[in-house]
């Protein structure tokens, strides 16, 4: 068997879907030795879960994709009859009024947070903060301060509520695009914790109901990955959808 | 020997002489009209023994720090010199005659007793106590008393416990007076400069800048514009009721809300699929709810402007004057922790009396009592703010009346036990969604029955229901709802807003807050008349408001304190104040002076002072420094004020 085939092999057996051995071939090294299979493998995997699922080659014509009817809101339920890797495209926090978001948003551009009625200064790029120390006062902040992704999470979203519920837009190989609503709370869903070209592996079995995928852990497998542009636009474009979102409510 | 003894003010005077001397006083007048020298033996033990002692008293600072005349001309030198001008500290033009009566009395004395109230600016002026006394005698043996009332045996107890003045508290008051006073006026005179020629409202406006005020402003115009800019938003629930033995059970969404309808409805389809909702857990415990801490000056102050219709500083006024008769402890700290070796039930007992809460002190006297909680804070100065002794309402004005009340109402309370009740909790799954009930039945009022200001009162008691039963719901239904806008701010929020903030200390902030609408940047209003045009949220009330749940802090749930009270007032900006904030924020983000982040460093650094950790000179160092540049700064960019006022203070604007 020749090296991409058992790098193939190797994440049909991680239960990922097949990728094309000629992708597979392109996204190893040239390198002489080659690197041994498992990191191979891992490359491979890595490189799957940036890549775009819709790019043509990438994804073997073996892969499962969305039945037709999925998106039909008149099905009740029903169920997919095989694996569907999707990525994510869209994130939406159905918990929050979209206001409050923005309202969250806005301020962090200001540089500024709310930790209950204190107003925390974010340390901007370049700050020292060194002096500050002495007296205790930036301590609070840099514990909010982790990540470069920090924009795109809103306070403390490393601890998204229990009881919060997301709605996802994905897509699979074939570009069909989806609803995805959060029906049992999954841990890594979340503003800045879920990436804009995520990959999301929904097994056989997932409900489809009215037209919308009900996420919940027994079902589906979030891989992680993301695709840098999309994350980058869906962020900067964040708080301007929102505020046309808030107005499109206003006027209907 | 002969020692003098000074107090911040005559009152104190008058009753420490009263105790010390135990009824031998010889009084005698001075030449300033309140003052009064006291002239008595008494005996400090260990250190001094016996002495002949003069007490008199001070009134407040004595002294004023001030530039030197050549700036007194608003426009040359230009108000940036302020920053590095020398500054002059001075006995008061209005306090010569009460230094002079200090240096008088110190020539015939070898010892030097402090009696000023025992806070950063107490020490402060015994600071200055000591440089007027120094004058009359270099040598003098300087002590000081530390006290929190003037409650007889307490009194006595400091006057043989004589410690040293706290050079660190000393300096960190000097730092923040001549910041107060470089930053004050450098910025009054950079706004009323370019400002006031702007024409009419500006030219008759008295516009001025404190490093305290403007983030107090800064607080009521961003809740302002939150108010304005709100826009409402619908959203969708499930609702879940069930009849059992006579009783409406109503379960709540686990999900609360959603702010989508197409995602509801597919929820609540796959409920009303499911026809048989489980019982997943049942669970009965003892509840409590729990007593007050005992009482804090930023706590006393909300309280009264949320309760007896007072604003934070008639509350203070009140509160001090109180203090001064001997009703109640020092009104001003910062401690929610009483000190375990404090005899509590003797001053319970002294509450026996009233025929309001007299019979409620005598039943904690009985057996009731039960310790106060111990709060996290702790000044090291004074405690909980508590009734010393039992004040007849006769004897009392009508604000010291509510805030006696207040007062010996929130003592009893802490001393008291907490309120009880037995909560029950139901979890169910109806289909995939969770949904719960809770009710509550209140067994045992305890603290509930003297602390009017809180409210506990029980929901129907739930009927029976066992885990892994299943039923078929008696109605489930989809609700919509459209969140609100907040409120404007409160008092009451404006004060937790500082407080959080660190902008004033406890003692301070209720001056910060009447200045803001002595300047007319703020106006008040009753909440009942607010105007109408604020949003358009049609104003059918929805079933929940906006705000999430905001934590509170220290963890007392401010739950019950909502809706239905008359007489609230509401903080709206005027035009000038929202110019004022809006021109700095649009300025410059970093250190718009609208917001709290340089006030709250300078007053962390007042503490770092007291605790050692850094030096006066180097405070006002760092301090002068930032504020010089955002001066400059606001000096480059002062267009952009310039257009905020026309903005919002001329007809070229949307106002």
């Amino acid at each position: 068997m020749d090296l991409a085939s058992q790098v193939r092999s190797s994440l049909q057996s991680q239960g990922l879907p097949s990728p094309t051995l000629a992708w597979i071939q392109n996204v190893l090294p040239n390198r002489n030795p080659m690197p041994p299979l498992p990191a191979l493998t891992a490359t491979a995997r890595a490189r799957l879960m940036a890549a775009d699922l819709t790019n043509p080659g990438v994804l073997d014509a073996s892969a499962g994709v969305l039945p037709p009817n999925t998106t039909n809101p008149g099905v009740k339920e029903t169920r997919l009859s095989k694996d569907v890797l999707v990525q994510v495209l869209d994130l939406d926090n159905l918990t929050k009024s979209k206001w409050e978001q923005v309202e969250e948003l806005e301020a962090i551009a200001r540089g500024e947070q709310t930790r209950g009625r204190e107003i925390v200064r974010l340390p901007a790029a370049g700050d020292d903060g060194g002096e500050e120390g002495a007296y205790g006062s930036s301590a609070a902040t840099q514990a909010i301060a982790t990540g470069p992704n920090l924009r795109g999470g809103p306070p403390g979203s490393e601890a998204t509520p229990r009881n919060s519920t997301h709605r996802l837009v994905v897509q699979d190989c074939k570009g069909q695009k989806v609803y995805a609503l959060e029906l049992k709370r999954m841990e890594k869903i979340g503003v800045g914790t879920l990436n804009i070209g995520e990959k999301i592996l929904l097994k056989k079995d997932t409900v489809v109901a009215r037209g919308t995928v009900l996420l919940e852990p027994t079902t589906c497998i979030v891989l992680g990955g993301k695709v840098e542009a999309w994350q980058k636009a869906w962020i900067d474009g964040r708080l301007a959808r929102l505020k046309e979102a808030v107005a499109a409510d206003a006027r209907g | 020997m002969r020692i003098l003894c000074v107090a911040e003010k005559p009152s104190i005077a008058k009753a420490v002489s009263e105790h010390l001397a135990g009824g031998r006083v010889q009084v005698r007048n001075t030449q300033n009209k309140y003052i009064k020298n006291y002239c008595f033996d008494y005996d400090f033990g260990q250190g001094w023994g016996n002495c002949s002692v003069t007490m008199t008293a001070v009134l407040g600072h004595l002294t004023s720090t001030q530039f030197p005349p050549q700036y007194k001309d608003w426009k040359h030198p230009p108000p940036d010199r302020l920053f590095d001008a020398p500054v002059q500290t001075i006995i008061a033009e209005d306090k010569t005659d009460v230094a002079a009566n200090i240096e008088q009395q110190a020539k015939y004395c070898q010892g030097l007793c402090i009696w000023t109230d025992c806070d950063r600016e107490g020490e402060h002026i015994g600071h200055e106590i000591c440089e007027a006394a120094k004058k009359g005698n270099s040598r003098l043996n300087i002590r000081r008393a530390r006290f929190s009332n003037i409650e007889r045996a307490h009194v006595l107890n400091a006057a043989r416990n004589l410690v040293a003045l706290d050079e660190k508290q000393v300096n960190a008051v000097s730092a923040r007076i001549e910041l107060d006073l470089r930053i004050g006026y450098a910025f009054t005179r950079f706004l009323s400069n370019n400002l006031k020629p702007m024409g009419e409202p500006l030219t008759s406006k008295v516009i001025s800048y404190g490093s305290c005020q403007f983030p107090t402003l800064g607080f009521v115009v961003d809740r302002y514009f939150r108010v304005k800019n709100f826009k409402p938003e619908p959203f969708w629930s499930i609702k879940v009721m069930h009849k059992r033995e006579g009783i409406d059970v109503h379960f709540a969404w686990a999900r609360n809300r959603l702010f989508d309808r197409a995602a509801v409805i597919i929820l609540y389809e796959r409920c009303l699929s499911a026809k048989m909702a489980e019982v997943t857990k049942v669970q009965e415990k003892p509840t409590k709810k729990w007593k007050p801490l005992p009482l804090t000056t930023v706590e006393l102050q909300k309280m009264a402007t949320r309760f007896l219709r007072l604003t934070g500083q008639q509350a203070m006024t009140a509160a001090e004057s109180l203090y001064n008769k001997g009703f109640i402890s020092y009104p001003r700290t910062e401690t929610d922790r009483f000190d375990k070796g404090m005899n509590l039930q003797a001053l319970v007992q002294k509450q026996t009396p009233d025929n309001r809460w007299g019979q409620f002190a005598q039943d904690l006297l009985n057996g009731g009592f039960s310790q106060p909680r111990q709060g996290r804070n702790d000044d090291k100065a004074h405690p909980p703010i508590h009734p010393i002794t039992y004040a007849a309402p006769s004897v009392l004005g009508e604000d010291e009346k509510k805030v006696y009340e207040f007062v010996v109402r929130r003592f009893l309370a802490c001393c008291s036990e907490d309120a009880k009740g037995v909560a029950t909790d139901i979890d169910i799954m109806y289909g995939e969604e969770a949904f719960h009930a809770h009710g509550v039945v209140v067994l045992e009022r305890n603290y509930l029955d003297v602390y009017v200001y809180d409210k506990w009162t029980g929901t129907a008691q739930l009927p029976k229901f066992t885990v892994g039963e299943r039923f078929e719901p008696f109605e489930a239904i989809m609700t919509d709802g459209k969140t609100t806008a907040p409120s404007y701010l409160t008092e009451a929020d404006l004060i937790a807003l500082m407080d959080a903030n660190g902008i004033g200390t406890d003692a301070t902030m209720a001056e910060h807050i009447q200045k803001i609408q002595d300047r007319e940047y703020v106006s008040t209003v009753p909440r009942a008349s607010r105007p109408a045009d604020d949003g358009d949220d049609g104003g059918d009330p929805p079933a929940r408001g906006a705000r999430g749940g905001r934590g509170s802090r220290g963890g007392r749930g401010g739950a019950s304190t909502t809706a239905s009270r008359v007489g609230v007032m509401e903080f709206i900006p005027t035009k000038l104040g929202v110019a004022l904030i809006e021109g700095f924020d649009r300025m410059n983000f970093e250190t718009s002076l609208g917001k709290p982040f340089l006030r709250k460093e300078m007053e962390l650094k007042m503490k770092a002072i007291c605790e050692g950790r850094t030096t006066r000179q180097a405070v006002l160092n760092e301090s002068i420094g930032q504020y010089r540049q955002v001066y400059n700064q606001s000096q480059e960019k002062l267009q952009v004020l310039k257009a905020a006022c026309r903005q919002y203070l001329f007809e070229n604007g949307v106002g």
